[in-house]
């Protein structure tokens, strides 16, 4: 076929078993048929995958892609994916990174780098354009991320060089550790920092010095310009630049859908100590954006006196404040963006590091931990400087409390109390408490990488207007699958979420037609996106996930939610399943069925694999 | 458009999106390349901040001097500084004159690459969504230095004078 315009034409494929890297030509009729980044590594790793493959080690990849949109004029577009097994979930995982790693790639000439086998000793991956080599990286093992960014760009002389690495917590294989880049974005959930420290892989580093050819330039350029013009008089939009994702915190809790205390409940009281307007008014400093962003959603924090007075983050976000703030029980700031900080530069999900300190929590106040086994911690509910103690400890795998860096499924598990661990699969619950948003609940159950929210984003539909409609069951379903097929066009044209203000699936069509030269009608676009799904979905049940993983904590499900807006409530998960498989043409074991392969075309797929 | 205007740039309202470094290139090359635009944005991770670097208009411009070749010359109408592609040889003298390291080389053509002010109407400058960068008479440039003191010097007399 034709070459698309807008890709580099080269895929990387390193393997440090034995140090060869291949420059490969980008396989043009896969990501004609899967869009790109998501679409692409769903499809690759299930191709390249053997079933069973142990998530920390040699044989598991990390498939890192870009989509069509990278480096163009298409705004927001910087987003590049990792696809993996996770060693959290034992699922198909995919984690999108944003900042400047993306663009810069294809800038050096790549649509994306597979990496596999383990390196005999620390590496790091250094690509300058057509060079791409391996260099020794024993001088940055043991490094915090910002210090191992700054050590690599010095070593090579150019501040401009983009990094992703890896800090101690993915060396020492936490299940939840993350993959950092640009000092504060990153590839955050699911443990692809601890397959990347399985590998002995450090970092990657990336210099690009060419251009991205795009099929239109002139009608690339005017929908950008449309698109600047529409996010400039957005007000989600306006909030999301004054505020950053956080403005999310007070529509969220007001309604009683805010996971507070390890979700024992929805509505955490001191939420104002810790919202929007309180960041804005005593820590933000300043603005920082991903490339081609129109928005500049990032927040600079500065902590300016008490115990942890000059610390800087880029944060924090929505979701870190929500699981290490409210589920924490903790309403200090200043512990808040310090414990953002310890994550960061050691490497961990924020997310997941917030949930397991919160079970943590809870079995501390139930007596299941005690003083001596926390070394001495207090680690009751709001104790912000217990949560910054303990994360270091965790961070750092000391202590007694190290098997917390298995993720809280394991965790429980060992302390014998596996029902509170806030869980999908092994991977912690987002923020949105799903007794409170019983679509999100649906979201968290099916979701092909472990509780995950950006699977399908159906919080703003669900508590639009007065808010009535997030606590029906009924109709979730199809809410559900909408978002979930929308979505997965988004993460595989590697557009930023946030575009989504400005940008429906048509406009979405309208900057993929005009940077690859390929027209997608809608219908068209759908039908990969259920492709997508499916090839994701196929992928778990090779490894013999179905209807019994689609789960939620039985607090979700048995215990009603005590407190705030939407007490009372449970998540009517049954029913909700069924529907949607039945929406999906799938068995109500959550099994692709035959005729629904054969509508998609992925028999042979499915065979070949299987 | 007159030949009194010159760039400015705010470092401290930049975000770092490099918009002006994508409309930049886009403008003079037809494509996005950052090693092509002559504007490029460096962000210092350990001090949160981004540099917008570009050609600030020197009133007697290093580069030229540097330039054993002739090459480079002041647009009458702009200000901007022209490069002749014939005759520059790639030598990179005004690479290293530059007090601000604001000239790029095109590594396809071998020629150096500096601001030439899009005939007038800048692209970095109407793209960037900030204020980072503006296009302002050269007798009111850098204004902003000036307010940046009184602003701290009002607020240490606050209260009027004793």
């Amino acid at each position: 076929m034709t070459a698309l315009k807008g890709l580099a034409g080269k895929i990387l494929r390193v393997n440090l078993n034995n140090g060869t890297i291949i420059k490969e030509p980008t396989p043009q009729e896969v990501f004609a048929s899967y869009i790109g980044a998501r679409g692409v590594g769903a499809y690759l790793l299930l191709k390249e995958l053997r079933p069973a493959t142990d998530p920390l080690g040699p044989d598991n990849k990390l498939i890192f892609l870009t989509g069509p949109l990278e480096g163009t004029l298409a705004p927001g577009a910087n987003k590049i994916t990792v696809t993996f097994r996770s060693p959290l979930t034992g699922t198909y995982s995919f984690s999108l990174c944003g900042g400047h790693l993306a663009p810069e790639l294809k800038f050096a000439g790549y649509d994306g780098i597979i990496i596999e086998g383990r390196a005999p000793h620390p590496v790091y991956l250094w690509i300058d354009g057509d060079q791409a080599m391996l260099r020794d990286a024993s001088h940055l093992w043991g490094k915090l991320t910002h210090a191992t960014e700054d050590a690599i760009r010095s070593e090579l002389k150019d501040q401009s060089i983009k990094v992703a690495c890896i800090g101690p917590a993915g060396e020492k294989q936490s299940r939840f550790a993350c993959i950092q880049s640009d000092y504060h974005r990153e590839f955050g959930r699911g443990g692809a920092g601890a397959v990347m420290g399985s590998k002995n892989l450090k970092a990657i580093a990336v210099r690009g010095t060419s251009g991205v050819e795009v099929a239109d330039p002139e009608a690339l350029a005017s929908l950008a310009e449309k698109t600047y013009e529409i996010l400039g008089s957005n007000l989600k939009a306006r909030a999301r630049r004054k505020y950053g994702t956080p403005e999310m915190i007070d529509g969220t809790n007001a309604l009683g859908y805010w996971g507070t205390r390890n979700f024992s409940t929805g509505y955490f009281e001191e939420a104002e100590k810790i919202n929007a307007a309180s960041m804005e008014e005593n820590i933000f400093v300043g603005h920082m954006s991903c490339y081609a962003c129109p928005i500049a959603c990032g927040k600079v924090s500065h902590i300016k006196d008490g115990p942890y007075a000059g610390t800087y983050i880029e944060g924090p976000e929505f979701e870190s404040i929500g699981l290490l703030g409210a589920n924490c029980g903790v309403a200090d700031l200043a512990a808040l963006v310090k414990a953002v900080e310890i994550c960061d530069v050691y490497g961990l999900d924020t997310m997941s590091a917030g949930a397991v300190v919160s079970l943590a929590m809870e079995c501390y106040e139930r007596g299941i931990l005690t003083r001596k086994d926390t070394d001495g911690i207090d680690l009751r509910f709001g104790n912000g400087e217990a949560l910054v103690a303990i994360l270091q400890k965790v961070a750092q795998r000391e202590g007694l409390l190290d098997l917390l860096a298995e993720g809280s499924r394991i965790a429980a598990e060992k302390l014998g109390v596996p029902e509170l661990a806030m869980q999908v699969k092994g991977q912690e619950l987002p923020t949105y408490e799903p007794r409170g948003i019983k679509g999100m609940g649906l979201t968290y159950a099916i979701s092909p990488r472990g509780a995950h929210h950006m699977i399908a984003p159906t919080m703003g539909a669900e508590a639009a207007g007065d808010g009535g409609r997030r606590l029906e069951y009924r109709g979730k379903a199809a809410l559900v699958r909408e978002m979930q097929l929308l979505m997965a066009v988004v993460d595989s044209l590697a557009l930023c979420s946030s575009m989504r203000f400005a940008l429906g699936l048509k406009e979405q069509l309208e900057l993929y037609r005009a940077v690859t030269g390929l027209a997608l009608d809608e219908a068209a676009a759908r039908l990969k996106a259920e492709r997508i799904v499916n090839l994701e979905r196929l992928f778990n049940l090779r490894e013999g996930f179905d209807r019994k993983d689609d789960r939620l904590p039985p607090r979700m499900l048995k215990e009603p939610m005590p407190s705030g807006p939407s007490q009372g409530q449970v998540v009517e998960l049954e029913p909700m399943l069924d529907e949607y498989y039945d929406l999906m043409g799938w068995d109500r074991q959550g099994r692709p069925t035959k005729e629904k392969l054969a509508q998609l075309g992925l028999e042979h797929v499915w065979q070949e694999v299987s | 458009m007159s030949a009194t205007n010159v760039l400015v740039v705010y470092p401290e309202k930049c975000v770092g999106c490099r918009l002006c470094e994508q409309w930049c290139s886009f403008k003079h090359e037809g494509q996005v390349n950052p090693c092509k635009a002559r504007i490029r944005v460096v962000r210092v991770h350990s001090k949160y901040v981004n540099i917008p670097v570009t050609c600030m208009q020197c009133a007697k411009s290093p580069c030229i001097a540097a330039c054993r070749e002739g090459a480079l010359s002041k647009s009458p109408e702009t200000g901007a500084i022209l490069v002749n592609e014939e005759t520059c040889i790639g030598c990179r003298r005004c690479i290293r004159a530059c007090p601000y390291g604001a000239i790029g080389i095109d590594k396809d053509k071998r020629v150096v690459l500096i601001c030439d002010l899009c005939q007038g109407n800048p692209q970095c400058v109407a793209h960037c969504r900030e204020g980072a960068i503006q296009y302002v008479p050269l007798a009111v440039a850098d204004r902003g230095q000036r307010d940046a003191y009184v602003e701290v010097a009002a607020a240490e007399i606050q209260g009027g004078i004793r």
